[in-house]
């Protein structure tokens, strides 16, 4: 088992940056997820990882070694492709095992290594069946067994996720961790779904633009995003823009079109800063006759949503393409406004964010 | 006669018209094979023979010309088949700059005249021949020559097909090889080749059959020997007799043979694929009613 180093990692293409000065460690036995939308450079340090292209500066390092030069065929990665690229016209024993084939390991041994690998995957005594005769979790599955034949100490997926249909993603997440803990190997994996990545990771990478925005945890992520981009990429949230008028203690203080509005400042901010604040749906809610202060401002209802377990209410907020949403349990508390009335929210400013202006992902 | 009526005669007669076009003379030089008139014709029918088909068997030219065909041919796949491929897989890895110029210098040997390859296949080979120090003998010998100037455009032929079959080849699978640790080696004989196999069978076939029935380079670069065809020609300008008419029906009958065989296997192939199909979606209407049914236990 083997940890995977990206120091100072730098990948260009011509002129376009596709992954800008990456540094980060990844724990053996680790599930970390690359977490960004298309375009961001994940895939691209997947393929550093694997092998298919060198970084132009800084170093990839497996288990401490240096894999500058060393091909794919030579790492101890093996890497399930977005397309699973399992081989037609072999059965799928025969694919499990090509790993086995190629490194010269006899028949009746690759034989009983494919079988072994087929009851992991639950799909056993079907190694004779073409690959076109499987269903799409059925290939998926083959495609992680092809993967683990060759004993990979870190095993790289690629979206591997994204062909199936809603129900299979979210039962294939379950049983993808499921098999990382019970091989006990390093995965990385490559997603633009924040689901995936919240549900199945130890740690994850927020990626935007080449640049890595923020490694942790899900909750790390979700509670206290780094940059604009990680509060707006993950989750759903609400983003108020305004300029620091005071900055004290843990908090800063923003002046916005609603008013002074008060909220956690991690990042240093600045009296005279542009920044946003950030809140969450889930923290917001209705004030109380009367409240005042800078974690309560005035803004007008504009539709609601009824969800069952959630009422979600939309306010008119400073940019008119994007309105507020305020997410209210469905108790005996909640209760229902029509359109056009002036609504009075609060928040607990714990769990407001106030963080530099910067790129915001779009919807 | 309504006038559907008559359009379906037309209809009718136009078919028969194709066909006796198409298959006319066939049926003609067949016939006149099994005549005893000693020019090939069918009127007068003077008598049922076979004794062309044992003057065919007795005429030496066109026996070895024949051999020498067939070695020609097995010449011509064996140096046109690898050298197509190895364009092909050219033709897929070089820059998208390059590609187009690339494509137009390799396949340029199909528009260039055959005459033209014979003649200067021919005087290449003598002139390289003096100037590198090499005795007369090899440099021009016949089926060296006509192996080589066949290969010049035949091999063309073959890369159109084998790029035709590379252009539907997933790289990932490429990859996928690599990745699993696999040399490039064994890359290209273990995934690259299986999946060319269809292509490579036809490009045998084309490549033997061009070679076989060519005249325009042969007839240059074999010099003083002969293939089938040169020889037919040949013997055409003496005036022929109806061995012709039973070589040709010999050559229908091994072409009909080889088709028939071919689409025996293919049928058996595509009834096999279509049988594994059926048999994936029995299993799968069957998994998901036991789904189903577990669904409603458990409810």
């Amino acid at each position: 088992m083997s940890s995977v180093e990206l120091d100072q990692v730098t990948i260009r293409f011509g002129d376009f940056v596709a992954v800008d000065n990456c540094n980060l460690t990844i724990e053996s036995g680790e599930f970390f997820s690359f977490l960004g939308p298309s375009g961001c450079g994940k895939t691209t340090i997947l393929r550093a990882v694997s092998g298919f292209n060198d970084p132009t500066e800084g170093s990839v390092r497996i288990g401490g070694k240096d894999m500058r030069g060393i091909g794919p065929n030579n790492r101890p990665t093996a890497l399930i492709f977005q397309n699973l690229a399992l081989f037609p016209l072999m059965s799928v024993a025969d694919n499990i095992a090509f790993g086995l084939e190629v490194r010269g390991i006899p028949y009746n041994e690759r034989r009983r290594r494919a079988e072994e690998l087929l009851n992991l995957i639950a799909l056993p005594g079907q190694g004779d069946k073409m690959v076109s005769e499987l269903s799409g979790g059925q290939r998926q599955r083959v495609a992680i067994a092809r993967a683990l034949a060759v004993e990979p100490e870190v095993l790289l997926l690629d979206e591997p996720l994204s062909a199936l249909d809603l129900k299979l993603r979210q039962h294939m997440r379950t049983e993808l961790r499921a098999i990382q803990q019970r091989v006990g190997i390093t995965f990385i994996y490559i997603t633009h779904d924040q689901g995936e990545a919240l549900t199945m990771s130890d740690r994850i990478a927020v990626m935007s633009a080449g640049i890595v925005q923020q490694v942790g945890n899900g909750s790390e992520i979700y509670n206290n995003p780094a940059t604009a981009f990680v509060a707006s990429f993950v989750g759903e949230n609400n983003a108020i823009s305004g300029k620091v008028s005071r900055a004290e203690g843990n908090y800063a203080v923003l002046d916005t079109s609603f008013g002074p509005l008060r909220g956690i400042n991690n990042r240093g901010l600045k009296e005279g800063d542009a920044a946003y604040l950030f809140i969450r749906p889930e923290v917001l809610r209705p004030a109380e006759e009367g409240a005042s202060g800078d974690t309560t401002f005035e803004t007008e209802a504009i539709k609601e949503e009824f969800e069952g377990s959630f009422l979600h209410v939309f306010l008119k907020s400073d940019n008119e393409d994007k309105p507020f949403k305020m997410a209210l349990v469905n108790d005996a508390n909640v209760t229902r406004r029509s359109p056009g009335t002036s609504v009075k929210v609060t928040f607990d400013p714990d769990r407001a964010v106030a963080l530099p202006v910067g790129e915001l992902a779009d919807e | 006669m309504s006038s559907n009526q008559i359009r379906a005669w037309v209809v009718r007669g136009y078919i028969l018209l194709f066909f006796l076009y198409l298959f006319g003379p066939l049926m003609i030089m067949s016939a006149s094979a099994f005549n005893t008139s000693s020019y090939p014709t069918i009127t007068p029918w003077e008598g049922t023979t076979l004794n062309w088909f044992v003057e065919l068997g007795q005429n030496d030219r066109i026996v070895s010309g024949f051999i020498n065909s067939l070695w020609i041919g097995a010449g011509v796949v064996a140096l046109s088949v690898p050298t197509a491929l190895a364009g092909a897989i050219m033709l897929m890895q070089v820059s998208e700059k390059v590609r187009p110029i690339y494509y137009t210098i390799v396949v340029s040997p199909v528009l260039v005249p055959g005459v033209i390859i014979g003649i200067s296949t021919v005087i290449f080979w003598e002139r390289f021949g003096s100037i590198v120090g090499l005795d007369y003998e090899t440099t021009n010998n016949p089926f060296f020559l006509t192996i080589v100037g066949q290969s010049t455009f035949i091999s063309a032929y073959c890369m159109l097909v084998f790029i035709a079959r590379l252009q539907r080849f997933d790289q990932t699978q490429e990859e996928a090889a690599l990745d699993l640790g696999a040399t490039h080696v064994q890359v290209f004989w273990k995934v690259l080749i299986p999946f060319l196999r269809p292509a490579i069978l036809s490009s045998v076939v084309l490549a033997f059959l061009t070679s076989f029935e060519n005249y325009n380079t042969t007839v240059f670069t074999m010099v003083a020997r002969g293939t089938l065809t040169t020889e037919l020609a040949g013997l055409a300008r003496f005036g022929v007799n109806p061995s012709i008419s039973a070589l040709a029906v010999v050559i229908m009958g091994f072409t009909l043979i080889g088709a028939v065989i071919y689409e025996i296997k293919k049928r058996r192939e595509e009834a096999i694929v279509e049988a594994s199909k059926k048999r994936a979606a029995m299993k799968r209407m069957k998994d998901t009613e036991a789904a189903a049914q577990q669904a409603a236990a458990a409810a």
